[in-house]
């Protein structure tokens, strides 16, 4: 069976010596370039499936030499409007905020929906306020159980979070303009109370007994760009409920 | 982007010394024109479908992304949170470029496009793995698939 594999860590795949591989120099996430840049996007597929027309190999290992041009800034792209966080409070004291947030971000997500006719929101199978209940469950310091059946309450809670994050992430990208995913990132961990929910929350768990409960809070829920500094996880366990524990 | 160079040190460093496969064989197969090709996509995305059941970890096996499957219709379910998924909830040509082929083989630059199309979820352990792609590479013979995209994230 003939292959060809899109590469994005070079390392990686030198080591892994593949037939054919094409590298791009794209961010994580993106193999083939930016989204709603078909032509863009075309030059990527064909450019890895020529390689499959090579007469001699292995190994093939070329470059695609074009950069994604959705990774720049877009200066017109404005974050929702959202009341400021209150970081100072303890982790229970955002679940108010964030149940407002749902609420305050519904329009724009329904605008998302309309203009693109889909939603990343739904390995929870959940609905948007019973995502934000059961993380509140958790910023209370209970272990709520999974209202389904096939999800253990750990695998509920890392998929409610992977909701909470898209569903936050579309809304914001409804405003106008065309932002990278940096800008859209930096604002969700920066300015909403659903990214202070999901990092007071790393910060609790990680404080657990349970080691399976660290290794979903230390690897799942937030990225380590977005990690507080050690000052700020200070800050946090200074006004934080104490450690969490299962059944509390 | 993903130039090293431009990554965090100690972020570049993790990802050039990240420990893989060590293949003892270098397969190279050759075909037909690519106008004659019939592609599919295997992608390590970790892509399910609403409302199936979701890889839960680090599952080996794959997920069949079936024909007549629709944008809405995909979820990504990949354990990691270190990429970026903003472009897909935009538009899932981003990770499963299923619209170009489509378009590539409408004007007869491939041959056409496969039935069925497949995930994984890349963070699963590669010998667990191994078995799932065997049985995959059958499955792919069985619908006369002649060339197979590798997509990651």
């Amino acid at each position: 069976m003939a292959t060809v594999a899109i590469s994005l860590i070079r390392p990686q795949t030198e080591k892994t010596r593949p037939p054919r591989a094409l590298w791009v120099p794209f961010q994580l996430g993106r193999p083939f370039g930016p989204p709603a840049e078909p032509a863009f996007q075309r030059r990527v597929v064909l450019a890895a499936l020529r390689l499959l027309e090579r007469p001699a190999g292995p190994v093939i290992i070329e470059d695609f030499p074009d950069d994604d041009p959705r990774e720049k800034a877009d200066p017109s792209w404005r974050p929702p409007a959202l009341p400021a966080v209150l970081a100072d409070r303890p982790p229970s004291g955002l679940t108010a905020q964030l149940d407002a947030e749902i609420l305050l971000l519904a329009d724009l997500h329904r605008r998302w929906i309309a203009e693109h006719r889909r939603t990343a929101v739904g390995l929870s199978g959940l609905s948007m306020q019973e995502i934000g209940g059961y993380i509140d469950e958790w910023l209370h310091g209970r272990e709520p159980p999974s209202p389904n059946d096939g999800f253990s309450p750990l695998l509920l809670l890392r998929f409610t979070a992977d909701d909470l994050k898209a569903y936050c992430l579309e809304a914001g990208a409804a405003q106008p303009g065309k932002p990278s995913s940096r800008q859209l990132y930096d604002w969700f961990w920066k300015a909403t109370a659903a990214g202070s929910a999901l990092l007071a929350l790393r910060h609790m768990l990680l404080a657990s007994d349970s080691e399976r409960v660290k290794l979903i809070a230390g690897n799942f829920l937030v990225p380590p760009p977005y990690v507080p500094s050690t000052a700020r996880v200070a800050t946090i366990a200074a006004t934080s409920m104490g450690p969490w524990q299962p059944g509390q | 982007m993903v130039r090293l160079a431009d990554l965090p040190p100690a972020q570049a460093q993790r990802l050039a010394a990240f420990d893989c496969p060590n293949f003892t064989t270098e397969p190279w197969v050759t075909g037909p024109p690519l106008s004659q090709r019939r592609v599919a996509i295997v992608s390590s995305a970790g892509l399910v479908l609403r409302g199936g059941v979701p890889f839960r970890g680090r599952d080996p096996d794959y997920h069949t992304i079936p024909p007549g499957t629709r944008p809405e219709d995909l979820l990504i379910n990949h354990v990691s949170i270190n990429f970026d998924r903003t472009g897909f909830q935009e538009d899932w040509n981003v990770l499963f470029p299923i619209d170009r082929l489509n378009e590539l083989a409408a004007e007869g630059t491939i041959g056409s496009v496969a039935d069925i199309h497949y995930s994984f979820m890349g963070a699963a352990e590669p010998d667990l793995i191994e078995p799932h792609a065997r049985e995959l590479a059958g499955r792919l013979k069985q619908d006369e698939v002649s060339a197979v995209l590798l997509a990651p994230v």
